[in-house]
């Protein structure tokens, strides 16, 4: 599955398809393949995929700034599913470089990409140097400015290792936050208890706020940096295939 | 040896300015003296879908500027959309940790994380 034509095709047919056969199909497909868990609303990710497959694997990124209701639903999950979550940490040298030279609040100064960058990017791509394959609850309705294109199967060269695959399933591209919130309550899944004190998107203490009535859910992250438009996309639009 | 033929493709925006992320790229590969070994480099104009690289990035299913096409003979092309790779796996280039977590944060959305 690792030509371009490959992946798209894929991606058109499982496109039609719901959540959970389009977990079923990375399940199958891949044995090394880790959920990424990031302690919201993508919990229904384990829910599916434990209804699928007993040994999933799952990891979390603990950057070390989550909410502490976030580290007990994390535990929670983690018991509810008689699951293991492998949880990832930053190196500690590079946070404490950071903290030194910069403070706690380094990304209220400027913007949150070094901070991120620690605490989020690099271990995670330790992480997933260990996997051939691996699974997020990215959906299209999260950013539309940047997230529109966003597919069910795609080649991740980004965090691929070198001269490697990794294939990256994003099943809840289609689905909207309604879409979500519907499959929790109907079965029932534990949930991240700052959802019921306005938390749409959840992610460190110091970056998520609560988002009003009629806001989107990115306004619930990094408010304090003006909102650009990524410029490195090539816009479809314009691309006569 | 293969012999191999590298093409860039830099994009245009459609008012017709240039993507600064294209720019920075292209400086720094001449900076590093690696512009030399690139055999063309080509416009993305979004303004003219038929410009060549609007072209290659339809063909190949690409949404991303900057990115490189490494043609071998006898085999299928291979693309590049993230820099410190192309360098690394064509280039045979050392990157830094810091640079390549640095290009990422550029292109990765982080609040599914």
């Amino acid at each position: 599955m690792s030509s371009i034509t490959n992946i798209v095709d894929i991606d058109s047919k499982l496109s039609a398809q719901t959540p959970q056969e389009i977990l079923q199909y990375a399940l199958e497909n891949h044995d090394n393949i880790a959920i990424s868990f990031s302690g919201a609303e993508d919990v229904v990710l384990i829910d599916m995929a434990s209804k699928i497959r007993q040994d999933i694997q799952v990891f979390s990124l603990d950057t070390g700034r989550l909410h502490s209701e976030t580290y007990r639903f994390i535990e929670q999950v983690r018991k509810h599913y008689n699951i293991h979550i492998d949880v990832v940490y930053p190196e500690a040298s590079r946070v404490e470089k950071l903290v030194k030279e910069k403070g706690l609040f380094s990304f209220y100064d400027g913007d949150h990409k070094e901070c991120c960058g620690i605490r989020k990017i690099a271990p995670l791509r330790k992480q997933l140097l260990t996997v051939d394959a691996w699974i997020t609850g990215q959906r299209r309705d999260q950013s539309p400015g940047t997230r529109a294109e966003v597919p069910v199967i795609q080649d991740d060269k980004a965090f691929a290792r070198p001269n490697d695959k990794l294939t990256k399933f994003n099943p809840l591209a289609n689905w909207t936050s309604k879409q979500v919130w519907d499959y929790i309550r109907e079965n029932n899944v534990p949930y991240n208890e700052l959802h019921d004190k306005g938390f749409v998107s959840i992610g460190c203490e110091p970056c998520t706020r609560p988002t009003g009535p009629g806001q989107h859910e990115r306004e619930g992250r990094w408010w304090w940096e003006e909102a650009t438009i990524k410029e490195c996309g090539l816009h479809a639009v314009n691309i006569q295939k | 040896m293969i012999s191999q033929q590298i093409t860039m493709v830099k994009k245009i925006f459609a008012d017709g300015s240039p993507c600064k992320k294209c720019g920075e790229i292209e400086e720094k590969m001449r900076d590093a003296g690696q512009l030399a070994q690139l055999d063309k480099i080509v416009i993305a104009n979004e303004a003219d879908p038929k410009s060549e690289g609007m072209q290659l990035a339809a063909r190949y299913n690409v949404e991303r500027a900057p990115f490189f096409i490494v043609e071998r003979e006898g085999q299928e092309a291979e693309i590049y959309t993230v820099y410190f790779k192309f360098v690394k796996e064509v280039l045979n280039t050392k990157t830094s940790e810091d640079e390549e977590i640095k290009e990422i944060m550029n292109d990765v959305d982080l609040d599914f994380l």
